[in-house]
C-alpha cells in the first residue's frame, strides 16, 4: 500500500487566525477595561518611581526618564505577552472536545498556534490606543532605529519563549486535569522574575545572576534592557543568543510533551 | 459476507483490542491522599476482541450497553486512539498511522459534543469547515443549499452555535459532518435528548444521505428506534466482544419469540392464571401475559382467557427490539 501524504495547506490556519481576531473583537467590554487598566498601571508606576527616585539619583545607571520609559514599554508589552495564547488547548482537553479536533484533517498543534496568533495580533493592535493613552501621563523615550530594530527582534524572541512556556503549561492538561496551581506559580514567577514590574538590574547581584538565566528574563527583561540602553549593541549577540537557546530547549520540551500527550488522548467517558 | 458479493469492504476490523490503564484508588480521604504518593494501576480492556467488516453503502447499528466498548471502537476507527492489538483499515487507510488522511474520508457526529465552533455563527462554522476540508466552492454551495433545506437550517444560520437549542445544534452538526462528502460517517448517539419530531428529521436525513450518496453509516445508539428505522444489520457488543452480527430480522425471529397479551378485565379477580402464559405485570384491571409463540398460538391463548374471565379489551403486542436485546444480554447468545 502506498502511503499517500497530505499536501500542506496554509489556508485553514489563516482562517483560524482570522476567526480568533473576530472572536476577540466581540468582547468589547474586555477591550475597554484592558486599555484602561494598562493606562492606570502606567500612571501608578510613574508615581511610584518618581517617589522612589526623589532620594536616589540614577541607581544602576537608570535615570528617572529611563525607568518610566521601561515601565510603560513593559506594560505595553504585557498586552501581548500576558496572553495565554494556547489556553484553547487546555480548555479543549478539559471538556473533551479535543477529540473532535483530532477527527479533522488538520495539524492540531498548528491550529492552536494559529488561533493564539490571531488572538495576540488583535491585542497587539491595542498597543496603539494604549500607547496614546499612556502618552497623556508619561513621556516615553524613543531610542535610535538600530536599538528599536534590536528591541523588535529580541521582543519577537521573547514572545516565542513565552508562547512555548505557555504551550508546555497547557500541555500538562494531558496528564493532570487540574493545573491551575502550576499556572498560578508560573504567573507569579513571570511577574516577579521576568523584570516587567521591577528591572532585574535592581536585584541583589547574587540573585540577579540566577534570575538572568531563567526563561522569564528572556521574555521581558532582555528586550526592555535593550530598549533603555542598559544592554548595548556589543552584547546584542550574546543576549539574543541566550533567548534563542531557551527557544530551542523549550521547543524540544514542548514537542516531546505534545507527542507524548497526543498519544494518550483519552477522552473521558470512553 | 462482503467477499461473497465480491466487493471490497470499506471498513475492516480484526481482533481489535484496547486496554486502558488507570490509577486504582483506595476509598476515602486517606486513600486519595495515599494516591498522591504511591499509585497502583489497574488495566481494563474496554475492547476485548472485536472483528467485523462493512461494505460501502451499509448502515450498521453498533449497539451495546454503557461501557460495552462502542465509543472506544469508534475512536479507533477515527484514528484518535491507537489499538493495543488487532488491525483496523478504513477505506484502505490505517487510521492511527495516517490520522489526517483518514479524517478526509470520514464525518463524525457526537450527540453529546458539538464539533462546530462555539463562538461562531453556524454559517461561519461551515465556512471554516470548508477551508479545513478544502471543499471546492461549487460543491460546498450545492451541499450547503441541499442540507439547509433538508434540515431547515435557514432560520438560525447566522446565530452563534452556543445560542442554538439542542435540536438546532444537532441539525447543524449533521450538515457540518456531511459538507465534505465523507465516504463514511460515524454517528455516536445522534438523537440523544431530542424530541420526537427532531429525531424523525434526523433519521430521515441519515436515511436519505445513505440512499442518495451511498454513504456508509455506523450508528452507535441507545435508542433502538433509530436502529429499527435505519439499519438492516446490527452488531451487538457487550464487555468488549461482538455477541451478535447479522440482520435485525434474524435476531427478532430468534429472540423475539415472546408475545404479550394485554388484557383489560371487565370484572375483578383476585388471581389471574392462564395456561401456557406468565403474568408479567398487573395493575388493577390491566394484565400483561407473556407467552412463547412457538408453543402457543395466539388464538388458543385468547380463547383460554375468554373462557375464564370477563374482559373488555384484549391486544397482542409483538416484542420490540429493546426487549429482544435485553433478553439477549440476560441470557447470552447461542449462534
Amino acid at each position: 500500500m502506498i502511503v499517500r501524504r497530505r499536501r500542506f495547506r496554509l489556508e485553514p490556519y489563516v482562517e483560524f487566525a482570522k476567526r480568533a481576531i473576530a472572536r476577540e473583537a466581540t468582547y468589547r467590554f474586555d477591550v475597554f477595561t484592558e486599555l484602561t487598566s494598562v493606562a492606570i498601571r502606567i500612571y501608578l508606576l510613574r508615581t511610584v518611581w518618581v517617589a522612589l527616585y526623589a532620594h536616589n539619583a540614577e541607581p544602576r545607571g537608570l535615570p528617572l526618564h529611563a525607568i518610566v520609559t521601561y515601565s510603560a514599554v513593559a506594560l505595553l508589552m504585557g498586552l501581548i505577552l500576558d496572553r495565554d495564547q494556547t489556553r484553547a488547548l487546555y480548555d479543549r482537553l478539559h471538556d473533551g472536545s479535543i477529540a473532535t479536533d483530532f477527527m479533522k484533517p488538520i495539524s492540531v498543534p498548528l491550529s492552536f498556534f494559529a488561533d493564539g496568533t490571531g488572538e495576540v495580533l488583535f491585542h497587539a493592535l491595542l498597543v496603539v490606543p494604549a500607547l496614546c493613552l499612556a502618552l497623556l501621563f508619561v513621556h516615553i523615550d524613543v531610542p535610535s532605529l538600530v536599538v528599536l530594530a534590536a528591541f523588535a527582534l529580541s521582543f519577537f524572541l521573547g514572545y516565542s519563549v513565552g508562547f512555548l512556556l505557555n504551550f508546555i503549561l497547557n500541555c500538562t492538561a494531558f496528564w493532570t486535569f487540574e493545573n491551575s496551581a502550576v499556572q498560578l506559580i508560573v504567573t507569579w514567577l513571570t511577574d516577579l522574575l521576568g523584570g516587567q514590574l521591577v528591572p532585574l538590574v535592581f536585584f541583589p547581584a547574587a540573585l540577579a545572576g540566577v534570575v538572568d538565566v531563567l526563561p522569564f528574563a528572556a521574555m521581558f527583561s532582555t528586550p526592555l534592557l535593550i530598549y533603555v540602553g542598559i544592554i548595548g549593541p556589543g552584547r546584542y549577540l550574546e543576549v539574543m543568543g541566550f533567548q534563542l537557546v531557551w527557544i530551542v530547549v523549550l521547543g524540544a520540551i514542548a514537542t516531546l510533551m505534545w507527542r507524548a500527550g497526543a498519544k494518550r488522548v483519552v477522552v473521558q467517558g470512553g | 459476507m462482503p467477499a461473497e458479493r465480491g466487493r471490497m469492504p470499506i471498513i475492516e476490523v480484526a481482533g481489535l483490542r484496547k486496554v486502558f490503564r488507570s490509577i486504582k484508588r483506595e476509598p476515602g480521604v486517606l486513600g486519595a491522599f495515599a494516591a498522591l504518593f504511591s499509585r497502583t494501576y489497574e488495566e481494563k480492556a474496554a475492547v476485548e476482541d472485536v472483528s467485523f467488516s462493512l461494505e460501502p453503502g451499509e448502515i450498521v447499528g453498533y449497539i451495546g450497553p454503557n461501557g460495552a466498548g462502542k465509543s472506544t471502537t469508534i475512536k479507533m476507527l477515527t484514528g484518535i486512539l491507537v489499538p493495543t492489538s488487532g488491525t483496523v483499515r478504513v477505506a484502505g487507510i490505517v487510521p492511527y498511522e495516517a490520522r489526517e488522511l483518514n479524517a478526509e474520508n470520514i464525518g463524525v457526529v457526537f450527540g453529546q459534543r458539538s464539533q462546530l465552533y462555539w463562538d461562531l455563527p453556524l454559517r461561519e462554522s461551515f465556512e471554516l469547515l470548508r477551508s479545513i476540508y478544502d471543499i471546492p466552492r461549487d460543491r460546498y454551495a450545492t451541499n450547503l443549499a441541499e442540507f439547509s433545506e433538508l434540515l431547515d437550517l435557514g432560520r438560525f444560520m447566522d446565530t452563534p452555535v452556543r445560542q442554538l437549542s439542542l435540536g438546532e445544534r444537532m441539525r447543524g452538526d449533521f450538515a457540518g459532518a456531511m459538507l465534505h462528502d465523507p465516504k463514511i460517517v460515524y454517528l455516536d448517539e445522534p438523537t440523544i435528548g431530542l424530541d420526537v419530531v427532531a429525531k424523525e428529521a434526523i433519521r430521515e436525513f441519515i436515511s436519505r444521505v445513505n440512499r442518495e450518496r451511498g454513504t456508509t453509516v455506523i450508528l452507535t445508539t441507545h435508542d433502538l428506534a433509530d436502529v429499527e428505522r435505519l439499519s438492516k444489520r446490527i452488531i451487538l457488543i457487550d464487555e468488549g466482544r461482538v455477541i451478535y452480527d447479522g440482520p435485525l430480522e434474524r435476531l427478532r425471529e430468534k429472540y423475539g419469540t415472546h408475545r404479550t397479551l394485554v388484557i383489560t378485565l371487565a370484572d375483578t379477580y383476585p388471581e389471574i392464571e392462564i395456561e401456557g402464559g406468565v403474568v408479567e405485570h398487573r395493575d388493577s384491571s390491566v394484565v400483561r401475559v407473556r407467552f412463547d409463540r412457538r408453543e402457543q398460538s395466539a388464538e388458543a391463548m385468547i380463547r383460554r382467557v375468554m373462557e375464564r374471565y370477563a374482559i373488555s379489551d384484549i391486544a397482542i403486542v409483538e416484542p420490540d427490539i429493546e426487549t429482544i436485546v435485553r433478553r439477549l444480554y440476560l441470557e447470552g447468545y447461542e449462534a
